[in-house]
């Protein structure tokens, strides 16, 4: 039994670590689909680039300066951060712009075709073979009584927070926050306050690149090896953002958590004790999807909506 | 004075099914390759069916599906369960397997009672997957992962081999499906199912009982993507869970969207766009391409394939069918085109 207990508390510790890449995705979704009312299926992929891009920056600096330092990964996460601002505006200018007014069945058709999109540009140009991640924190370990914890996910966990709190400051405090919230509440409203809003979506779109390039440069460590099937791991972003109620900033964030912790435990410890979990845990997260969407289809965090007539 | 049950567009299908009875014959007679358009067309006849389905619900009643596939697997598994290991006749299980695809459909439909929109997308996407699981976890019967042979389909007596035979049998059921599909969209129910995609508290006002054509669009649905995986495997001779990818389930609807929402021949068109696209067209411009790149085959496939529908929908949004439309209504106005209206 005490097995079982600490197996389901080392697991719970690299699920959290799982479930804050999960959250980071989620949020990429939410503030985009609360600004624009766009379900961005292609938020998996945008992580997928931003780890690859990243990645070919670490390789360029690694082959050309010799060993990697510490150094080598701050700039490389500058340059793909710069890479991801541009991603962002472009993708507003092409799927926002002139997807306006059309229904959100097309809208969902479009992102779609853009994942794949993108999965086929990026398996182009970075050719057939998957690639060895390279992480910045080698195999470093701590131990507290019998539960291991590797450096990767506290740091991990810990950037997500901070990333989270930098989020909370930006749309609560500033300008261009405040004015993301109005045009998300009400877009002609906001408009005729003066609210640029078309300046405010691209900034949007511009953000959730951002979270997703982030999110990936943090979860491809985290992988044995970095290919595009990566971009299907945003899939399962969308089971979180839902159980948290999708448009909620604070749903995404506990969704995310919640079910990257369900889901390693479920691979991990109980599966070796229940058999029956072993048949189900890699379809676990649209099982609690479904059966949320079933008891409270606004999720954890969600504002019930109510059409009247 | 037109009659009730006169519909002007069905006035169409005796030359379509001249077209169908004849095609085979055109095509071999222009090229000695013609056994592999033939099955592109039987796999293209296979969507139809489905996709038309598919069309009564995400079209017609606006509830999206991203996981038709499953459907598509269960009336394949299931047929080929029922002939090859309980020794039922094949054409009780063509009836019998998309009755099974329809209850499915029945347990898909019931989230949308509650949720609506791209919700229920997910919910149906979810479900594909469970269903994918399943399969694999059934290993009595399905035999797992490791996919399942099935055997010849018998039709009183006479047993379908060839290509040329099957391509008879799927197109027979595939203009059914078309007629049935034009029917049902311009029958009550199919009425029903338009006031409920329009809106909903309009449909309840005018007395549609939302919860019980809800479930009737997810059982229709489940029919004829059951029908259509009947057919699957028992002219692919083979199935294993791997064709029924999630990503086939992102193919039906792009296939729907690209034909023209809520228009069955739409449907039709989209899905012949598509497949064709997919097996001829693409692979033809990839010999091109693969003079300047040195790539693997399926990445720029793909990479075209995505690229025409990111076009296609932000540029054509209405659809094959919506710009046959356009045509339409410009040659009978030719002269006096009002302009501006057909840019």
């Amino acid at each position: 039994m005490t097995e079982l207990i600490t197996g389901l508390l080392q697991e719970s510790i690299s699920g959290i670590a799982l479930g804050c890449i999960y959250a980071l995705i989620a949020l990429g979704f939410t503030l985009i689909y609360k600004a624009t009312e766009v379900v961005n299926f292609a938020q998996g992929e945008l992580m997928m680039v931003g780890a690859y891009v990243n990645f070919f920056f670490v390789t360029t600096f690694i082959s050309s300066a010799g060993e990697p330092t510490l150094w080598t990964f701050i700039v490389a996460l500058a340059g793909s951060i710069i890479f991801a601002l541009a991603f962002g505006w472009l993708l507003d200018l092409i799927i926002n712009r002139p997807m306006k007014d059309e229904p959100i069945f097309s809208i969902i058709m479009a992102t779609i075709s853009l994942s794949i999109i993108l999965r086929a540009l990026v398996a182009i140009i970075a050719g057939p073979m998957s690639l060895l991640p390279i992480s910045p924190f080698g195999e470093g370990v701590f131990s507290f009584g019998g539960i291991v914890i590797s450096i990767l996910d506290t740091f991990i966990i810990g950037s997500a927070v901070i990333l989270v709190i930098l989020f909370y400051y930006f749309f609560n405090k500033t300008r261009w926050g405040v004015a993301m919230q109005a045009t998300s509440e009400d877009p002609i409203a906001a408009q005729l306050m003066g609210i640029p809003v078309n300046r405010v979506n691209s900034l949007v779109w511009i953000f959730s690149a951002l979270v997703a390039t982030i999110s990936g440069i943090l979860l491809a460590p985290k992988l044995s090896l970095l290919d595009t099937t990566m971009g299907f791991l945003g899939l399962k972003a969308f089971p979180a953002a839902v159980l948290g109620g999708f448009g909620s900033i604070a749903g995404a964030i506990v969704g995310g958590v919640i079910m990257g912790v369900i889901e390693t435990i479920s691979i991990g410890t109980l599966s070796f004790h229940y058999v029956w979990i072993k048949e189900i845990n890699d379809i676990i997260v649209w099982i609690v999807l479904i059966a949320v969407l079933m008891i409270k289809p606004d999720g954890l965090f969600g504002v019930e909506k109510v059409k009247k007539v | 004075m037109k009659d009730r049950y006169e519909d002007e567009n069905l006035h169409w299908i005796p030359v379509l099914i001249t077209l169908v009875i004849l095609l085979p014959f055109v095509i071999q007679g222009l090229t000695y390759s013609y056994k592999y358009y033939l099955f592109v067309l039987n796999i293209a006849g296979i969507y139809i069916i489905l996709t038309v389905g598919l069309d009564l619900l995400s079209g017609y009643t606006g509830l999206i599906s991203l996981g038709h596939a499953a459907f598509l697997a269960i009336g394949a598994y299931s047929s080929a369960i029922l002939v090859d290991q309980f020794g039922i006749p094949f054409f009780l299980s063509m009836i019998i397997s998309p009755l099974i695809a329809g209850l499915f459909g029945l347990v898909f439909g019931f989230p949308a009672l509650r949720i609506t929109g791209m919700y229920l997308g997910l919910t149906t996407m979810g479900f594909g997957f469970i269903v994918k699981r399943l399969i694999i976890a059934l290993r009595e019967w399905t035999h797992g992962a490791g996919g399942l042979d099935v055997s010849y389909p018998v039709i009183f007596g006479y047993t379908i081999r060839t290509d040329w035979d099957n391509y008879y049998l799927i197109y027979f059921f595939a203009v059914l499906a078309i007629v049935a599909g034009r029917r049902i969209g311009k029958s009550k129910i199919g009425r029903a199912f338009m006031a409920i995609r329009d809106s909903e508290q309009a449909a309840e006002a005018s007395s549609v009982n939302l919860a019980k054509y809800k479930m009737l669009a997810f059982f229709i649905s489940g029919l004829f993507a059951g029908f259509a995986g009947v057919l699957f495997a028992h002219t692919n001779h083979f199935i294993s869970t791997d064709h029924f990818d999630m990503l086939l389930s992102i193919y039906f609807i792009i296939m729907v969207l690209v034909g023209g929402v809520s228009s069955i021949y739409g449907a039709v068109l989209g899905t012949l766009f598509i497949v064709l696209l997919d097996n001829l067209f693409v692979p033809l411009l990839e010999d091109w391409i693969h003079v300047f790149f040195n790539t693997e085959t399926g990445d720029i496939q793909s990479l075209i394939f995505g690229l025409v529908m990111f076009l296609f929908i932000i540029f054509q949004p209405m659809g094959l069918y919506g710009m046959w439309l356009k045509m339409r209504i410009y040659w009978k106005l030719f002269p006096f085109n009002p302009r501006k209206r057909f840019t």
